[in-house]
């Protein structure tokens, strides 16, 4: 039987089997692949064309493995989605199959096709773009990877819960570990809140117990007040440099404050600040670490909201969930009391409103210079207000709460009851549509409240309601700190949203593109502090895993390759290299003669093809880059036989 | 679209650091741009020596935006090597007839999904002005 289906494929030269992938309609529905397929049998080189609804799926990547075991194929194209998903999937799929994974080229027909263009033409791009990587594709040869030697070393980014959690797992894993934080606290954003929905943990306790463990781990090194300045490398071999100052004039002054009021000692947690490991530094001072893999906990910031947004800074009385938090801790700590007080202010009602600063509609929000929509879900408000608002009513059981929704989203375990809880503890819901939302205007003089908070209320069928209380809460949402800095440095990718985006948000969900740096907790997206937790975990396994695999990191054999039998020694790629000793000029014997000519040190050579362009000969290329195959690529873009 | 405007095509040689992610994060935005466009991922476009660009020209590309890293190029000097190999393929352009703004050297970082979408409207624009190459009317 396999005799036969090798007698069959007479063609000379490589062949290259073609698997289309559908991605379950984000593909298809703007790309006929049936169409791509029928076009594709008729591209020199091809011996086969098949589809799959997922070519990631097991049942997809089984169609290319039984044609290369069965001597059908021995090159391979898949056009599915963009490369840095999946061209590693693929090219696995082929070793297991006992080929060469550097026999694969990827046709990007998702993110470069079918989600930027909708139209006919849609269906013939994807057709060139696999033309073009089977161009590309018979041009491919078998290529070894690199073993190099990877440093047993982590750092992490960031000392909130993501980063601590990370920084202690690493160090279970036995894996010397630096941990990286730009303020003078350790604790983040969490340390800043009170007890936590829905399982009621408190933070002053949560926050030290990680902290301790941190700090006494002798394999973990904390830097606070400390910025990465620096980046290089690649994994198993980074170095990442940071500066370690004097916090800037005014920067974390009430926090600062408030450690200096409360005499706390390094080490110990400070309500609402969190733990400052270290004394603050008083000059500044540059450090290099040489580093194995990287992990990001960079973290989020509150939505701060726009001026007169709800009345925020300019009514007194409008402050935000964070502040209120705040609050319930420090009413708590001075004893209690039938109503709830704001700097001794009682607070006979209050008005609760969700959605500020997330799911905002371009149309219905105002996008202002410098500052893009939320268009997303910060996710954990919803269940974090009404838990507020559970913990007033019952511990001040005088005080009256309004709450204003859109839609009231309490997911994951335990936060439905939070709801509920808020409901048997009378808060009064008013619900709005986003083109409708609540008006909030002072009251000065007028009356003894000072806020009247109006509503279109879809819940009694458009009624106007206007209620008149002496606070109003905003349920500000989730942004991802400002790390624009590192996504530079570090050639980050970015969602949308402006959080870091992960390889696959399924199957790599803690990786990003560039190998070897993670993600933890919620620089990638809103996470409550479990979530977050789970992230960071997961994100120090994915590290460990890397530096665990017996000291050495494999690597893409892409550096440059001299074709002998072409190369006349004219030396042109060693004058061009950009780096100092990648290319040198040796003496060699060739047909008995002694000759100069250029040799690659491996180690140096960064393959970026600066050599390439400059010999007259092509004798020189970057193994699976050759300029050969983008000239390949380009005919067949060009080519008149694809047509339509 | 006609047959026609797709004849207008467009390469574009992206960095796999920064302008292919770019691409590819307009495409998570589900923004749209046109349909002649076709980008292939390069580690760095310094490898291309000149005859790549007008051989692309002459095979019936009609512009060429080359979306670098620019002065984030990972590879030190490279950039200013690929800046000064651009200026000579404008002379031999000038040389050859072909209005040079067919060439775009720019750089597009990982999150420009505006500024990628911008470089590719202009130079459809562009080509849909100028025709095929090499029929460039002679600038006065």
């Amino acid at each position: 039987m396999v005799d036969e289906k090798r007698d069959q494929v007479t063609a000379p030269g490589p062949k290259v089997g073609v698997y289309v992938c559908h991605c379950g309609g984000n593909i298809s529905d703007h790309v006929d692949v049936e169409k791509v397929c029928e076009d594709a049998k008729g591209i020199p080189g091809v011996v086969t064309v098949k589809n799959n609804m997922f070519m990631c799926s097991d049942p997809g990547q089984q169609l290319i493995m039984e044609d290369l075991k069965n001597g059908t194929i021995d090159r391979v194209v898949v056009a599915s989605c963009a490369p840095s998903l999946h061209e590693s999937t693929f090219r696995s799929a082929i070793s297991r199959a006992g080929g060469n994974p550097y026999t694969y080229e990827h046709a990007n027909i998702r993110e470069q096709v079918s989600w930027v263009h909708h139209g006919e033409g849609a269906t013939e791009k994807a057709t060139r773009l696999v033309a073009a990587a089977v161009g590309k594709a018979r041009e491919l040869h078998p290529l070894e990877p690199f073993r190099v030697d990877a440093k047993r070393h982590a750092t992490v980014i960031g000392g909130g819960v993501a980063g601590l959690r990370a920084a202690k797992d690493l160090a279970d894993r036995g894996i010397q570990v630096v941990l990286i934080e730009k303020s003078p606290f350790l604790g983040g954003w969490t340390a800043h809140w009170d007890r936590l929905s829905p399982t009621e943990d408190d933070v002053s306790e949560l926050i030290p117990e990680l902290c301790r463990q941190v700090l006494d781990d002798p394999a973990v090194e904390v830097h606070t007040c400390s910025q990465v300045i620096s980046f290089e490398g690649f994994i198993g071999n980074f170095r990442l440099g940071f500066r370690k100052e004097p916090p800037a004039e005014g920067a974390y002054a009430e926090e600062i404050e408030r450690m200096k009021q409360s005499g706390a000692d390094t080490g110990d947690f400070i309500p609402h600040v969190g733990v400052c490991p270290e004394p603050l530094p008083e000059a500044s001072e540059e450090q290099t670490v040489e580093t194995g893999v990287v992990v990001l906990a960079t973290g989020f910031r509150p939505y701060t909201p726009r001026k007169g947004e709800y009345g925020y800074g300019e009514i007194k009385e409008v402050i935000t969930l964070p502040d209120l938090i705040r609050i319930i801790a420090e009413n708590r700590r001075a004893g209690g009391g039938q109503l709830l007080q704001v700097n001794g202010r009682k607070i006979r009602a209050m008005a609760m409103i969700h959605c500020v600063g997330s799911r905002q509609i371009p149309g219905i929000h105002e996008e202002t210079e410098g500052r893009p929509l939320n268009q997303y879900c910060s996710r954990v408000c919803c269940g974090a207000t009404l838990h507020a608002a559970n913990l007033i009513r019952e511990t001040h059981p005088g005080t009256r709460i309004f709450d204003f929704y859109r839609d009231i989203r309490t997911y994951g375990r335990g936060q439905e009851e939070v709801y509920e809880k808020a409901s048997d503890n009378k808060v009064l819901f008013f619900r709005f549509e986003a083109q409708d939302p609540p008006e909030v205007s002072g009251n000065a003089g007028e009356g003894d409240f000072p806020v009247s908070v109006k509503v279109k209320d879809t819940l009694t069928f458009g009624e106007e309601i206007e209620t008149k209380v002496d606070l109003v809460v905003l349920a500000v949402g989730m942004e991802p700190n400002d790390v624009s800095d590192l996504v530079e440095m570090m050639k980050l990718p970015v969602g949308a949203d402006r959080f870091l985006l992960e390889v696959h948000p399924k199957l790599r969900p803690v990786e990003l593109s560039v190998s070897g740096v993670l993600v933890a907790g919620t620089s990638q997206a809103p996470f409550d502090v479990g979530e977050t937790c789970a992230a960071a975990s997961a994100a120090a396994v994915k590290a460990s895993a890397v530096l665990a695999r017996g000291g050495f990191v494999e690597l893409d054999p892409f550096i440059a390759e001299i074709d002998m039998g072409k190369c006349k020694g004219t030396g042109a790629c060693v004058e061009a290299c950009i780096v100092d000793g990648a290319l040198r000029m040796v003496e060699m014997d060739l047909d008995g003669e002694k000759v100069l000519r250029p040799e690659v040190v491996p180690a140096l050579c960064q393959g970026c093809g600066a050599c390439t362009a400059v010999c007259p000969e092509n004798a020189i290329n970057v193994s699976g880059w050759t300029l050969k195959q983008y000239e390949k690529m380009v005919e067949m873009i060009v080519s008149e036989k694809l047509a339509a | 679209m006609s047959g026609r405007e797709n004849e207008a095509k467009i390469l574009i040689l992206a960095t796999e650091d920064c302008a292919y992610p770019g691409a590819n994060a307009v495409g998570q935005a589900h923004m749209s741009y046109p349909e002649n466009t076709y980008i292939l991922r390069v580690r760095a476009p310094v490898m291309f020596p000149e005859r790549f660009y007008l051989d692309c020209f002459e095979k019936g590309i009609y512009g060429i935006i080359i979306a670098s890293c620019g002065v984030e190029c990972p590879y030190e000097g490279a950039y200013e090597a690929l800046a000064s190999r651009i200026d000579k393929v404008y002379g031999m352009m000038k040389e050859r007839g072909l209005d040079t703004r067919r060439l775009r050297l720019t750089g597009i970082c990982t999150v420009c999904t505006r500024a990628f979408v911008k470089e590719v409207n202009q130079m459809n624009e562009l080509v849909t002005e100028l025709g095929p190459p090499g029929t460039e009317k002679k600038a006065a």
